[in-house]
């Protein structure tokens, strides 16, 4: 959105320009009215008329032409029987005609057209649209229509909107873009079918307030429910003191019949609200916002479109506000969570501990004092949850680096330490008390960068070889007597061995005396892109690591697993990436992906990946958007599970596109909770130049699950 | 096997005696990618796009086009992997404004283990990984802003300094530390 209007040619007539008059035979009173027979024709400027007969007023500058008329105006094109038209007022009508407007390139026929000015025509009885044809597809029909070039705006009254004749709806009013370009009005009306919901039908209208800011709502009558009204406000711009940009929705359904009748005692009002803000106060402070919340734990199943919704449970709702100075930054935010419970499900949604508030502090400079990097970052908190214990959390951690970098090497020593001191609150038998530690880290890191020059498919490519150690030690400290508010062991990967602890968050620091050891390859073209990247990790402990999250048995592995990866876009249409944790130990897979992306032309892509996850997950997915014949399209997704043999979620989707319109058609599935399962039948025809796609669309559903889909119709819609 | 230490005057330097990076002063990436540009050495990083003579202009602001999709769901459809994606596109002009690198669109993603019950450690985790994208983006981005000179040159550049190489700011580790 926010997008400037196209660029248009002023429809200035050049007054001066001079009335050129041609005939076969040419008669009349000299400065009156002269009479122009057989092959007429009259060119002032950007207006031609031709037609068998014609007369021309030379006082009011005025030309009345008859038989086989044909006029042409700024690139506009009309016929017709009979035509009146000033050309100094460009007033005028026209009877019979059919019409051809340069933007858009609709077309239409009617009763008559009234030329009101250069801009503006209103036609009589008539028709409108997109299509090139002569026999156009869909049609809009309505008793008079007024087509203003110059504010790029259609509007009609009465209307009746035919489909290969057929009319398939019927609008008082109606107002659209001539161009295409964004403009209020009534987007295409969705019919669908949900296996919970029964019947929908959602005609979003949308309000194109200024090129900064929309908003569209989306009534939808859900059969089984009732009526729900969405609404999705957008805007951006710019104050003294920075830009601002942010985005709100909301639903409403007041009254949900199916709700109320499963819950009697329940508030059968349903809604949710998803917003988010952000704001520069001054070019160094900004503020935002990010909320969602929803009216009860059902929300989810009852009403989400997408697996990204319907997974969506645990409601951030925050404020934050950050602060730059020039080698610090000052961060406060409040954070809360709702959490909605999927009722259908065993294992309850954990409810995370709110931030209230919580205070960071960062600062770092680079290259002084001769070389040093230096940071401090410190964060107090607050921790808040009902049935855990609350507290309130300082820490402090202070680095010193000293990188020693040369063209082919570097060697960074670093030292640091992690200080906190908690309060804590009296807890079911604990009174309250406070306790703190600090535990130094000392780590070395050290890299170096082989290069040679390779012939790789027949181009010149550069080959690097980057072998990389990284120490760590960190003595062990008795941790077990804190309590674990934001802290989890961290998954093991590429960016996780090359960090000091192996926890996340700062309630837990892993005691170490490891070493990580790396390799990565990579390929770069003459361009400096990677066109391919192999790389490999592994972790070697010199002591076992006693501190635990919550087990006081400490892990005596002497090496981490293997990881393996190797991605690249091996050639103008393949790309692909794979990632393999592999313990040698018992000679298994941890975790492993594979997933591959083929392009081979325009509107054809193949996606196929496999994901693993050992306890966890496995996974085959396949997605798809491929010319099926002639003007069919097919997309199709499919997500497997290989542990229980179940689909978890698919789509298969048919469009058709004709030169003036999309058909779109589809189902798609996904898993709610382990029992239940969302399905939902849609249907949508976009006339291209009448109404446009908004958001929430079936088309989100394609775009957002298949990775590379395009869109047929492309220009057309936002 | 062929390969060699990467040298003085290799594949880093950069073909502009200034630069001007078109971000926010505040924004991570931005100090981020400067610090790379003077690590160079040869080149200063000016204030104003009219004194550069290599414009880095940013058509796409990863900062504002992170994005969070879900990878793998278990049995309950509850989510157990996102991937994080993080791209940019840009391209560099000179001091004219014409074009030197036309568009060029560099993405990264990085998957990242879910479970409901870490939530606040996953939002520390998914920080670490931006950050780590961020680095791998700014290093990818220099080698092609190097390569400016050298793309459509065949031949190796012309042979390295015999100077001793200053201890810092010679030239840019090939990958910094996460954090």
């Amino acid at each position: 959105y926010a997008q400037t209007p196209k660029q248009r040619a002023p429809r200035v007539e050049d007054k001066t320009a001079p009335t050129v008059l041609m005939a076969e035979d040419i008669s009349g009173r000299p400065e009156r009215e002269i009479v122009l027979q057989r092959d007429a024709e009259v060119i002032k400027d950007k207006t031609k008329v031709k037609s068998d007969t014609a007369c021309f007023r030379q006082v009011e500058n005025e030309v009345q032409a008859e038989g086989d008329v044909k006029i042409w105006r700024f690139g506009d094109y009309f016929t017709g029987d009979e035509l009146k038209l000033n050309l100094d007022s460009g007033q005028g009508y026209m009877l019979n005609p059919t019409y051809k407007l340069e933007a858009n390139h609709a077309q239409g026929k009617a009763e008559r057209i009234n030329f009101i000015n250069e801009d503006e025509a209103q036609v009589v009885n008539g028709t409108y649209s997109t299509c090139q044809s002569v026999t156009p597809d869909w049609y809009l029909r309505s008793d008079t229509l007024n087509l203003d070039s110059g504010r790029d705006v259609g509007t009609a009254s009465k209307t009746l909107i035919y489909f290969k004749d057929v009319p398939i709806l019927g609008t008082p009013a109606l107002s659209f873009s001539l161009s295409g370009a964004r403009r209020s009005g009534w987007l295409s009306p969705t019919p669908g079918f949900g296996s919970k919901n029964g019947p929908e039908l959602v005609v979003p209208y949308y309000f194109n307030i200024a090129p900064n800011r929309d908003l569209t709502l989306y009534p939808k009558l859900i059969g089984n429910r009732g009526l729900q009204v969405g609404a999705l406000a957008r805007y951006m711009g710019e104050t003294d003191g920075g830009l601002y940009r942010g985005e709100t929705y909301v639903e409403v359904m007041p009254r949900d019949r199916a709700y109320a009748e499963a819950n009697p005692d329940k508030k059968s009002d349903r809604w949710m609200v998803r917003s988010n803000h952000t704001q520069d106060i001054t070019p160094d402070w900004a503020y935002s916002w990010n909320v969602r919340a929803a009216s009860d734990d059902n929300y989810p199943n009852d009403f989400s479109k997408t697996v990204a919704n319907s997974t969506e449970r645990q409601l951030l709702r925050e404020l934050r506000t950050d602060y730059h100075g020039d080698i610090w930054t000052l961060t406060a935010r409040v954070q809360k969570y709702q959490v909605l419970q999927d009722p259908d499900s065993t294992t309850p949604v954990p409810r995370p501990y709110d931030r209230l508030p919580a205070v960071n502090f960062h600062a770092a400079q680079y290259d002084v004092a001769g070389g040093f990097d230096w940071a401090f970052d410190s964060e107090l908190t607050r921790f808040y949850h009902p049935t855990l214990i609350n507290g309130t959390r300082l820490v402090a951690i202070p680095q010193v680096s000293y990188p020693i970098i040369g063209p082919s090497y570097f060697i960074t020593p670093k030292v640091m330490v992690n200080a906190a001191t908690y309060s804590l609150d009296a807890y079911n038998t604990q009174s309250s008390e406070n306790m703190s530690r600090a535990i130094p880290t000392f780590s070395l890191d050290s890299g170096l960068v082989f290069e040679r020059d390779v012939t790789w498919r027949g181009k010149q490519m550069t080959q690097t070889l980057e072998p990389r150690l990284f120490y760590v030690y960190t003595p062990y400290r008795d941790q077990s007597r804190f309590p674990t508010f934001d802290t989890d062991a961290a998954s093991f990967n590429f960016s996780q061995i090359f960090s000091e602890n192996r926890f996340v968050g700062s309630d837990r620091i892993g005691d170490a005396n490891q070493l990580t050891a790396a390799l990565t390859s990579r390929f770069l073209d003459a361009n400096g892109a990677e066109m391919l990247r192999l790389a490999f990790g592994q972790r070697f402990y010199f002591r076992d690591q006693q501190v635990q999250l919550d087990s006081s048995t400490p892990v005596v592995d002497s090496r981490s697993d293997i990881l393996l990866a190797a991605t690249g876009r091996i050639s103008d249409t393949w790309t692909f990436d794979s990632a393999v944790q592999y313990n040698q130990a018992d000679k298994s897979v941890v975790s492993q992906s594979y997933s591959a992306q083929w392009v081979p032309g325009a509107k054809k892509v193949l996606n196929l990946s496999y994901r693993y996850l050992r306890d966890s997950f496995k996974n085959v997915e396949l997605s798809s958007q491929w010319p099926i014949f002639d003007r069919w399209y097919g997309v199709g997704r499919i997500n497997y599970s290989m542990l229980t043999k179940k689909i978890l979620e698919s789509l298969v989707g048919l469009e058709y596109n004709a030169d003036c319109w999309v058909f779109r058609t589809g189902a798609q599935r996904f898993v709610t909770t382990s029992t239940k399962q969302s399905t939902q039948i849609f249907f949508q025809l976009e006339l291209n130049g009448l109404s446009h796609l908004g958001v929430g669309s079936p088309l989100e559903a394609m775009k957002s699950t298949i990775p590379g889909y395009q869109r047929l119709n492309d220009g057309y819609g936002r | 096997c062929g390969f060699h230490l990467r040298g003085d005057g290799g594949h880093y330097t950069l073909p502009f005696p200034t630069m001007y990076v078109g971000l926010p002063e505040s924004s991570p990436l931005a100090i981020d990618l400067k610090r790379n540009i003077r690590a160079n050495g040869g080149t200063t990083v000016v204030g104003s796009a009219r004194d550069a003579d290599g414009v880095i202009e940013v058509l796409s602001n990863p900062e504002k086009t992170k994005t969070k999709t879900i990878l793998a769901l278990d049995n309950n459809g509850r989510v157990r992997q996102y991937l994080l994606s993080y791209s940019i596109v840009f391209r560099v002009l000179d001091k004219q404004g014409k074009e030197l690198l036309g568009p060029t669109n560099i993405a990264l993603s990085r998957p990242i283990d879910f479970s409901d019950s870490q939530l606040l450690a996953k939002e520390q985790e998914e920080a670490l990984l931006y950050k780590d994208m961020q680095t791998d983006l700014v290093q990818q981005m220099m080698r092609r802003i190097a390569a400016i000179k050298t793309a459509g040159v065949s031949l190796p550049p012309p042979p390295a300094d015999k100077q001793p190489s200053a201890q810092k700011p010679a030239s840019v580790p090939p990958a910094v530390p996460a954090q």
